[in-house]
C-alpha cells in the first residue's frame, strides 16, 4: 500500500475527532519499532533506524511499528504474527525489501532496502499513522498460529476428537481443548513436566464462559510446548480492549484454550491460596536449595538482548536457569534441488545475512575448485581484504548487541556508528578509522563494571572440543583456517589467542581481531567482492574452508555441467550453538544471557 | 498553595529532565517531545494482560507515583516552600521510598508474566543491597544537623555543604539513590536486554504513561533528597533560593541518568556483595568520622 492508504490495518477503534487527530500526530512523531528479524540485520543493510527517526522498542508492547526486513522464514513469519498481535493499537507494519508477509496483515508501507528509502518510508508511515490511527471499525487480527489448530479431545478417550467444545459421547466428560497438528510426542510428556508451570492468578473477571474453565486444565503443558514457546515475549494472547464485547468473547476461547499460565486441575471457582511449599513440593531443588516455581520462559526470536531469529528456551527457577536450549527459527535448510552455480552463490549469500561476503567467498572458492580453476592471486588478496572488512563489521555488530544486552547505551551507539562506517568502506577509509577503533578498545578495557560483568561468565568447560572461531581462540585454542592460507602467510598473519575462555576473554579476543584485521587490510589492499569466474559446464567436486567472522565454515559440493547438485555446509555456529545448554545451566538469568550472547551466534548459520 | 507550587515544580522538573536527557543523548533539543510522548501513550491501547492480578496491576504505577510525590513532600525547595516540614522528615523520605519496593513487586506480580515477575523479585534483592546505604548516610547528615527536620538539615549546611563535610556519605547515598530509582546501571528490574522491560514489559497506554512519569518523578525526588542532604539545598549566591534548588536538583538528576549511558548493567550478585562488604563498612566509617568531627570541631 502507499500514501493513498489512510486507514491502518492496525488502527484503534474510535471515531475521528479533533482530539484523536492530535493524538494521531503525536503518535506519528513517536515511532518505536520492533525489528524483525533483528536490529543487527538492519545494520547489515546499512539501515540506520534511529537516524530515520525511529526508536528501538524492547518489546512488542512498547512498539507501534513492526519493521520487517527482508524475507522471513516460515517459522519466523509465524512468530512475528504473534508479536504483531501483542502490539498495542494503533500499530503499523513497515516491510523493507521483502515479499508480503503471510501470517500477518499486509504492509502499511513497503519500501526497498536502503537508507534513503527507509527515510522516505518513515515519512509515509508518519502520514499514515497521523491520519489513520483511529478508525470506526478496525480490522481484527488474530495470529493464524494461535487460531487455526484447536481441537477438542476427551481426557479419558483420546480417540474422541471434535471440532467444537462439548462433552464426550462415550463418557460424557467435558472435552478439553488442545492444539491439532502439534508434535504428537509432546502430548505424551511425562507428568512431572506439569510442574513447569507459570504462576497463576485467580481472577474471575475474565471468565465469560463456564466451560472455558475446563478447557484450560489438562492440556496446559502441550500448549506450553506447542504454543507458548512461539511467543517471543513470553506472554500469551490478550485482550485488546478496543474490541467490542462480542469479539472479546470470540477471543476468550483462544486465550483460554491456548493459555499456558494455569495450573492443571485448579478450580477457578475457589480462589484459595496456593502456598509455595505446596506448589514446589515435588520439584527438583536447584543448586541454591530454594524451592521455587519453575517457569519455562521463551527468550526470542526477537529479544532485545539476543540475536534476532535465535530462540532461547529457558527453564527458570526463580531467576536462576535450571536448563536451557537454543534453537534457530531462521536456520539453513538443506536444499537438494540442483541449481546453477551462479544462483547457488547468490542463494548462499542471501541466506547468511550476518556474513554474506564470507559465504559468497566460500561458495566461489568451492565451485572454482570443483571446476578445476586455479586460485587467482590478484583477486584473492582483494577478497581477503573484503573478508577482513566483514570481520571488523561483524565484531562491531557483536559489540552493538553486547551494549544492548548490558544496557550500555554508549557502546551500542558508538559501535553502531563505527559499523555503519566500516561495512562498505574502502581501504583508505578503514585505515582512517583506526584511531577510533583503538579508542574504542582502550575505552572498553577501562570501563568500570564491564570486566566484573563478563569475567568468569560463560566459561567453557575444559574438555570442550570442536570449538571454532573467536570463541575457540579466546580459550587459547589456535583454531584458525587462515594459518594455512598462503595469502595470509604472505601478509604476515599470525593467529592470536586469548586466555580464559570466558565472556571477557571473548570480548578482548574480538577487539584484538578487529585491530589484526585492520593490519591485514592495510597490507592486502583495496577490498573487493568475490565474483564467481566463468566455469562453463564443468563437473567435479570441490571443497573449501573460510574463516568467517564466527569461525570456520566448510563447504563441500558436487558440480555437474555447471550445476550444483549437492552440497554440505558445516558452520561454526552449528557447532557453537551446542554449547548453550551447558553454559546456561545453573547460571543467574543475566549471566546466562551474557554467556549466550558472548558466543555471537548467527541463527542463520545453524541448520534447522 | 504550597502543594500546588511543589507539584508543579515536580512536574516541571520531570519535563525538563526528559528534555535534557534526550538532548544530551541524541543531540536534539525538542522541548515538546515529552508532551508528545505522553500524548501518544494516551492514544495507544492500554492492554490488560491475560488473567492479571487486576488490583496489583492497576495500583502499581499509581502507587509508584504517589510514593515519589510523598517523598518530595517533606523536602524543602526554598525556605517555607515545603508541603510538610515533619519533625521526622529525613526518616519519612526513607519510609516513603520503601514503598517503591512494594510498587515494583506489585507491578511484577500483577501482569502474570514471567519477565515482569523476575523483574519484581530482582528489585527485592536490590532493596537488600541499597537499603542500608540510604539510611546510614542520612544518619550522619542528621547527626551534623542535630535534627531530622529537612529544613534544619539545609540550614546546617549554610557554612559548608555536606558534600565537602562528608564526601564519603555523599558518594554512598548517590549510588544508593540511583539503585533506588532503578536507573541504569542499576536497572535490574527493568533490564531491557535481559528481561525485555521486566516490570515495565506488560504496561501499555495510559498505565505506561503513569509508570514513566512516576519513574521520572522518583528520580527528581531522589535528586531533591541528595540536594537537601548534601548540596546545601537552596543555599547559593545571587539567584533566588528556589532557583538554586531547581538547578541542583536537575544537575543531580541528569548526572544520575547519564551515568547509566556509560556503564554496563551491574550484576545483582556483585551489587549485593559490594554494598554489604564494602558499602556498609564505609558508611559506618562515615558515621564515625562525622561523629569525631562533631566532637572535635566546635
Amino acid at each position: 500500500m502507499s500514501e493513498a492508504a489512510t486507514t491502518l490495518a492496525g488502527a484503534r477503534k474510535g471515531r475521528p475527532s479533533i482530539v484523536q487527530r492530535l493524538v494521531g500526530r503525536a503518535l506519528a512523531r513517536n515511532l518505536s519499532c520492533l525489528i524483525v528479524p533483528g536490529p543487527e540485520v538492519a545494520l547489515v543493510h546499512s539501515l540506520d533506524v534511529v537516524a530515520a527517526g525511529m526508536r528501538f522498542a524492547a518489546t512488542p508492547r512498547d512498539a507501534n511499528v513492526l519493521l520487517v526486513i527482508g524475507e522471513l522464514s516460515r517459522k519466523l513469519d509465524e512468530a512475528t504474527a504473534v508479536l504483531y498481535a501483542q502490539m498495542p493499537r494503533p500499530r503499523a507494519i513497515l516491510v523493507l525489501g521483502g515479499p508480503a508477509p503471510s501470517s500477518f496483515p499486509q504492509a502499511d508501507v513497503a519500501a526497498g532496502l536502503s537508507q534513503a528509502e527507509l527515510i522516505d518510508a518513515t515519512d509515509r508511515l508518519q502520514r499514515v499513522l497521523a491520519e489513520g490511527a483511529f478508525a470506526a471499525s478496525p480490522e481484527d487480527f488474530d495470529a493464524p498460529v494461535l487460531q487455526t489448530r484447536t481441537e477438542y479431545v476427551c481426557p479419558m478417550h483420546p480417540e474422541v476428537v471434535e471440532e467444537e467444545p462439548g462433552s464426550c459421547h462415550k463418557c460424557g466428560m467435558d472435552l478439553v481443548a488442545r492444539e491439532a497438528g502439534g508434535d504428537k510426542d509432546e502430548e505424551e510428556t511425562p507428568p512431572e513436566h506439569d510442574h513447569h508451570h507459570d504462576h497463576e492468578h485467580h481472577n474471575h473477571e475474565h471468565h465469560h464462559g463456564h466451560d472455558h474453565d475446563h478447557h484450560e486444565h489438562q492440556n496446559h503443558h502441550e500448549h506450553h510446548q506447542d504454543h507458548e514457546h512461539e511467543h517471543p515475549h513470553g506472554h500469551d494472547h490478550e485482550h485488546h480492549q478496543d474490541h467490542d464485547h462480542e469479539h472479546c468473547h470470540g477471543h476468550e476461547h483462544h486465550e483460554h484454550d491456548h493459555g499456558g499460565h494455569d495450573h492443571a486441575g485448579h478450580d477457578h471457582g475457589a480462589s484459595g491460596f496456593m502456598s509455595m511449599v505446596e506448589v514446589t513440593k515435588d520439584l527438583p531443588r536447584s543448586a541454591d536449595g530454594l524451592a521455587m516455581d519453575w517457569l519455562e520462559v521463551p527468550f526470542g526470536p526477537c529479544f532485545p538482548g539476543l540475536p534476532g531469529g535465535l530462540k532461547l528456551m529457558l527453564t527458570l527457577d526463580g531467576d536462576g536457569v535450571a536448563e536451557g536450549q537454543a534453537t534457530s527459527l531462521v536456520g539453513m535448510s538443506a536444499a537438494t534441488k540442483e541449481i546453477a552455480a551462479e544462483t547457488f552463490v547468490e542463494r548462499l549469500t542471501t541466506a547468511m545475512p550476518l556474513a554474506p561476503l564470507s559465504y559468497r567467498l566460500l561458495a566461489c572458492r568451492a565451485i572454482e575448485q570443483a571446476a578445476g580453476l586455479e586460485e587467482d592471486t590478484a583477486t584473492a588478496r582483494a577478497c581477503v581484504s573484503a573478508l577482513e572488512r566483514e570481520r571488523i563489521a561483524s565484531h562491531l555488530g557483536w559489540l552493538v548487541l553486547l551494549g544492548r544486552q548490558l544496557g550500555f547505551a554508549w557502546l551500542t551507539r558508538r559501535a553502531t556508528t563505527l559499523q555503519l562506517d566500516s561495512r562498505c568502506a574502502t581501504r583508505e577509509q578503514l585505515v582512517a578509522l583506526r584511531p577510533a577503533l583503538r579508542a574504542l578498545t582502550a575505552r572498553l578495557e577501562r570501563t568500570p563494571l564491564l570486566k566484573a560483568r563478563l569475567k568468569g561468565i560463560g566459561t567453557l568447560p575444559v574438555d570442550s572440543y570442536d570449538l571454532r572461531g573467536p570463541v575457540a581462540r579466546a580459550a587459547s585454542s589456535a583454531e584458525d583456517v587462515r594459518q594455512t592460507d598462503a595469502i595470509y602467510r604472505e601478509l604476515g598473519f599470525e593467529t592470536r589467542t586469548g586466555e580464559g575462555g570466558d565472556a571477557w576473554a571473548r570480548l578482548r579476543q574480538r577487539l584484538g581481531e578487529i585491530t589484526a584485521s585492520l593490519d591485514l587490510i592495510e597490507a592486502a589492499g583495496e577490498p573487493r567482492l568475490p565474483i564467481l569466474r566463468d566455469i562453463g559446464g564443468a563437473s567435479g567436486t570441490g571443497e573449501a574452508s573460510v574463516e568467517t567472522p564466527r569461525g570456520r565454515a566448510d563447504l563441500r559440493l558436487t558440480l555437474e555441467h555447471g550445476q550444483v547438485i549437492s552440497f554440505q555446509l558445516d558452520t561454526a555456529c552449528n557447532h557453537n550453538i551446542g554449547l548453550v545448554a551447558n553454559l546456561v545451566e545453573g547460571q543467574e538469568l543475566g549471566d546466562a544471557l551474557v554467556a549466550v550472547g558472548s558466543l555471537d551466534l548467527s541463527p542463520w548459520e545453524v541448520s534447522s | 498553595m504550597t502543594i500546588a507550587v511543589v507539584l508543579l515544580a515536580l512536574l516541571g522538573s520531570a519535563w525538563l529532565l526528559a528534555v535534557i536527557e534526550a538532548w544530551l543523548t541524541t543531540g536534539r533539543l525538542r522541548p515538546a517531545a515529552p508532551l508528545l510522548a505522553g500524548l501518544s501513550h494516551l492514544g495507544r491501547e492500554s492492554i490488560l494482560p491475560r488473567k492479571p492480578d487486576r488490583l496489583f496491576f492497576e495500583t502499581a504505577p499509581v502507587l509508584l507515583l504517589v510514593v515519589a510525590v510523598l517523598g518530595a513532600a517533606v523536602l524543602p525547595l526554598a525556605p517555607g516552600l515545603i508541603i510538610a516540614d515533619l519533625a521526622t522528615g529525613a526518616l519519612f523520605v526513607n519510609a516513603a521510598l520503601a514503598y517503591v519496593l512494594v510498587a515494583l513487586i506489585m507491578a511484577g506480580w500483577g501482569p502474570n508474566g514471567a519477565y515482569a515477575m523476575v523483574g519484581g523479585w530482582r528489585f527485592l534483592g536490590q532493596l537488600i543491597a541499597y537499603a542500608m546505604l540510604v539510611v546510614m548516610p542520612i544518619t550522619a547528615v542528621a547527626m551534623r544537623a542535630e535534627s531530622l527536620l529537612t529544613s534544619t538539615i539545609v540550614t546546617s549546611q549554610a557554612g559548608l555543604w555536606n558534600i565537602i563535610y562528608q564526601p564519603l556519605g555523599f558518594v554512598l547515598f548517590f549510588i544508593a539513590a540511583m539503585a533506588l530509582a532503578f536507573r541504569a546501571p542499576f536497572d535490574l528490574p527493568t533490564a531491557p536486554g535481559e528481561l525485555a522491560g521486566g516490570v515495565d514489559a506488560e504496561y501499555t497506554g495510559v498505565r505506561l504513561a503513569v509508570l514513566r512519569l512516576a519513574r521520572l518523578v522518583l528520580v527528581i525526588t531522589l535528586a531533591a533528597a541528595t540536594t537537601v542532604f548534601y548540596l546545601g539545598g537552596w543555599h547559593g549566591p545571587l539567584l533566588p533560593p528556589w532557583a538554586w534548588s531547581l538547578i541542583k536538583i536537575l544537575t543531580v538528576a541528569v548526572a544520575m541518568l547519564l551515568a547509566g549511558h556509560y556503564l554496563p548493567r551491574i550484576r545483582e550478585a556483585d551489587l549485593l556483595g559490594w554494598c554489604w562488604k564494602l558499602g556498609i563498612p564505609l558508611a559506618l566509617l562515615n558515621i564515625l568520622i562525622v561523629g569525631l568531627m562533631i566532637l572535635v570541631v566546635p
